[in-house]
């Protein structure tokens, strides 16, 4: 075999690109996070206070509880677009629940989670009983949960919203007695669901059985795993926390908008991405969508937080240094150059 | 007759390989010549001369008497070479008629593809070579695999080949398909078509070859007219020596207990396999690619559906389709002939040892890192693969090693049976003889083995038993007493 050998003597630490040490290198977002704090710390006189920390760890929540599910789809090298659409039929039939139908918490919260988990799991057995590869599958999940969700709507939207929703996307706990400060609980809520996701993929034969399905598929069905039950239950997961997300979300915005809001989607792929999950599955984890998650959360943060800086460029600084720190992360924390057999 | 093609002294050398040595070659116009000889003798290696793909040879190429040296495939085409390969270059989704004219078909004057004219002419030219019945207009991909073939070789014809190349023709194609091809080459033959037909398989090469010249080790031994010639003097002549080796006594006992038991397994690549692996004892299915020796290993891992027949290990019969983690839960093990396919060579050794044995170290929660340690590296150690550092990544052992590390994943809780296929492909000496002395110690300790190989050593050197398929079926089933490579040969 000669692909995939590589020339090292035994004993001889591992390197990453450019000879740097191996753990160096695979931390690479990491750095990227400290490098982007501090420049944004140096850069602006806002950026550091508690309450932008505080707002920073607000803004990234709703994508931190999309991401938890991205990051088992992404593990397995699958992928779900629907997760936009997902949270948005969620979202609105929970409104909708209490609004019009007078239902009472908690219905209106399990009736959300319940809607996004079977479009996950519709996607989940359509991409597997029929081989339609998750593209195609969690795109028209996509379309049908848009599409209920103006139907559902009629168009129109909904700010009487359930008080579970309520709570979770904006309430705070530890007030003081006027009411005031306090720590918002939708960063509770995020950190709640991501622990349980490390957890999962950490400890449990499951979580092993995910990495191994994106590592190699063929090689998990040689070894006995199921891999089309795992491909059914990330998808599933996936859709329970675009629903979970798309609830609180619509708890933090304050209405259930008729529409999607579509960059969702490509706000937690970048995110979980930066943070080194790779797409083509098999390597990354939660701890890893941490990182990346606050990378994204800080840039885009840090860029509101410099008023020299045109609003105009905004979109296209956030792109540039995107680029930069996938550059970056992935070929720094990534395989050696020398295999061609790597994507 | 005048040669058509002619190779004069042609070597190449990869690396410390000579894979030709100076080899001379003709092909007379109207010929068929097949080349034959064993795995690695240059068969392949010449081929790819001939139709252009290597370019770094020695000697002298002759096409129509006059010196050339191709460049490119596409040279190769346009001085009237075609090759068809083993695999075939036709798209199953686009019709007869539009396969037979890809990238060349008639146009209307205002620029619209031509349909009547093209339908027609292709229906003409697919009569005169006597394939009237089929329908032009078909999707290719609807026709068997025998006629998928003969489009092809009429596509290459109409691109204006006058040699075709044809590699192992008939390795995938069933009886009556086969018939079909010869009848086919006959026809190509009395309209002066040269045809180089490489192929394993001796009866066929003596019914339709006029000339065979045979390699053995990148060296041209012999060219015979097939008047002149037998299959068996073609095996000696292939092997170049009688072999008498000396082989290890069977050691099956009569009345042993059968561990693996394959009846009337029926699928779309193998037909009624009925096969038996007693306790202690190594079967050796031998087979030429494309017999569908390894679908069936597969199909009895529960990795390939089949049609009919079942599976019984140790006198339980497995139910229908069932999966591959029953197999493993119900006494099987199985190591692919694709390595990189059934291990994660990212994942350090002892991870891929147990990956298979997880949901048996708890129903819920992954098994600790030191459990699996625990539980791996006496097996590691077992199976002598070096370096022994269980936290290694598997894509950095060599071959040979990674192939202890397929057969030491099943010893933490081992099966009843072995499945083993190609277990030694692309290994050195040394490394084969200690894969194979793993798999003669497990059937001392009462396992059964079953090697699947399309390398005729390694089942001669493994095997108590040999079993031959050929085309989907088991033709032969023998003690491994006194065999040798000219007589699994004939069996092919």
């Amino acid at each position: 075999m000669t692909t995939q050998t590589s020339s090292r003597a035994p004993g001889e630490a591992k390197r990453g690109f450019g000879g740097l040490p191996h753990w160096v290198a695979t931390l690479a977002p990491v750095w990227t996070l400290l490098a982007l704090f501090i420049f944004f710390g140096v850069a602006s006189q806002s950026f550091l206070r508690p309450q932008n920390i505080n707002n920073i760890l607000v803004q990234v929540s709703t994508l931190a509880i999309f991401g938890t599910g991205m990051t088992f789809v992404l593990l397995t090298g699958e992928i779900d677009l629907g997760i936009s659409s997902t949270a948005a039929i969620s979202g609105m039939v929970a409104a909708q629940l209490f609004a019009n139908n007078n239902a009472q918490e908690p219905v209106p919260l399990i009736a959300g989670l319940l809607v996004g988990t079977l479009l996950g799991l519709l996607a989940g057995i359509t991409s597997t009983r029929f081989r339609i590869p998750t593209f195609m599958s969690t795109l028209a999940v996509s379309f049908i949960g848009a599409g209920l969700t103006t139907y559902v709507s009629k168009g129109r939207t909904i700010t009487t919203l359930p008080e579970y929703a309520r709570f979770l996307g904006s309430g705070r706990i530890f007030t003081d007695e006027t009411g005031r400060g306090g720590f918002p609980f939708i960063v509770i809520v995020a950190a709640i669901v991501m622990l349980i996701a490390y957890l999962v993929l950490r400890y449990t034969r499951f979580g092993r059985y995910v990495y191994m399905t994106g590592a190699s598929k063929s090689a998990a069905r040689l070894a006995g795993v199921n891999t089309n039950m795992i491909l059914i239950a990330v998808l599933t997961i996936s859709g329970f926390t675009a629903g979970l997300a798309g609830v609180v979300g619509m708890g933090r915005l304050g209405s259930a908008q008729p529409d999607p809001v579509p960059s969702y989607l490509l706000d937690t792929i970048s995110a979980v991405v930066l943070g080194g999950t790779a797409l083509t599955g098999g390597r990354g984890g939660i701890l890893q969508t941490v990182i990346g998650l606050l990378i994204y959360g800080t840039l885009r943060n840090g860029l509101d937080n410099i008023p020299e800086i045109d609003i105009y460029l905004k979109e296209f600084i956030t792109g540039v240094v995107l680029i930069v720190a996938l550059i970056v992360n992935v070929v720094f924390a990534g395989r050696s150059a020398r295999d061609k057999t790597a994507v | 007759m005048s040669a058509v093609l002619e190779l004069r002294k042609v070597s190449i050398r990869f690396e410390n390989i000579q894979a030709l040595d100076s080899v001379d070659f003709d092909l007379l116009e109207g010929e068929t010549h097949a080349i034959v000889g064993e795995n690695g003798a240059g068969k392949s290696t010449m081929m790819r001369i001939l139709a252009g793909v290597y370019t770094g040879y020695e000697g002298e190429y002759f096409l129509d008497g006059q010196p050339v040296h191709l460049q490119s495939p596409r040279d190769a085409l346009s001085l009237g070479i075609g090759m068809i390969h083993q695999e075939l270059s036709v798209i199953p989704e686009l019709s007869v008629a539009e396969n037979l004219f890809l990238g060349r078909q008639p146009l209307t004057p205002y620029g619209m593809i031509d349909w009547r004219l093209m339908n027609r002419t292709a229906q003409e030219e697919l009569s005169k070579l006597g394939f009237a019945d089929i329908d032009v207009k078909r999707p290719l991909g609807t026709y068997a695999l025998g006629t998928q073939q003969v489009v092809e070789v009429l596509r290459v014809i109409l691109s204006g080949a006058k040699v075709l190349i044809m590699d192992e023709p008939t390795s995938a194609l069933s009886p009556p398909e086969v018939e079909r091809l010869i009848q086919l080459i006959d026809t190509l033959r009395k309209a002066k078509r040269s045809i180089i037909y490489i192929s394993h398989f001796l009866e066929e090469v003596m019914r339709v070859a006029d000339r065979v010249t045979v390699l053995r080790d990148g060296h041209k031994v012999a060219t015979v007219n097939q008047t002149d010639t037998s299959v068996n003097e073609l095996i000696s002549l292939i092997l170049g020596r009688e072999i008498n080796a000396e082989l290890p006594a069977a050691t099956t006992q009569k009345d042993a207990h059968v561990l693996l038991e394959v009846r009337d397994l029926t699928a779309d690549v193998f037909r009624n396999v009925n096969l038996n692996v007693y306790q202690g004892e190594v079967v050796g299915l031998y087979g030429a690619i494309g017999s569908g020796h390894f679908d069936l290993a597969r199909a009895v891992f529960g990795m390939y559906r089949f049609d009919s027949g079942a599976v019984v290990v140790d006198g339980q019969t497995y139910p229908r389709d069932f999966s591959a983690r029953y197999a493993i839960q119900h006494g099987l093990a199985y190591a692919s002939e694709s390595r990189r396919m059934s291990l994660f060579m990212e994942e350090p050794i002892f991870r891929n040892v147990m990956v298979p044995h997880l949901e048996r170290l708890g129903r819920w929660l992954s098994p600790t890192r030191s459990t699996e340690l625990d539980l791996s590296t006496p097996q590691i150690k077992l199976t002598g693969v070096h370096p022994d550092d269980p936290v290694n990544p598997v894509g950095q052992l060599s071959g040979g090693n990674q192939q202890k590390v397929a057969i030491a994943r099943w010893l933490p809780f081992p099966p009843k049976v072995f499945i083993m296929a190609e277990p030694t492909r692309g290994m050195d000496v040394g490394a084969k003889s200690e894969v194979l002395t793993i798999l003669r110690n497990f059937r001392n300790e009462g396992y059964g083995v079953l090697v699947v190989s399309s390398e005729p050593e390694t089942v001669l050197s493994v095997a108590d038993r040999i079993m031959v398929m050929s085309r989907g079926q088991v033709v032969a089933d023998m003690e491994n007493v006194n065999l040798n490579k000219d007589v699994l040969m004939r069996l092919l």
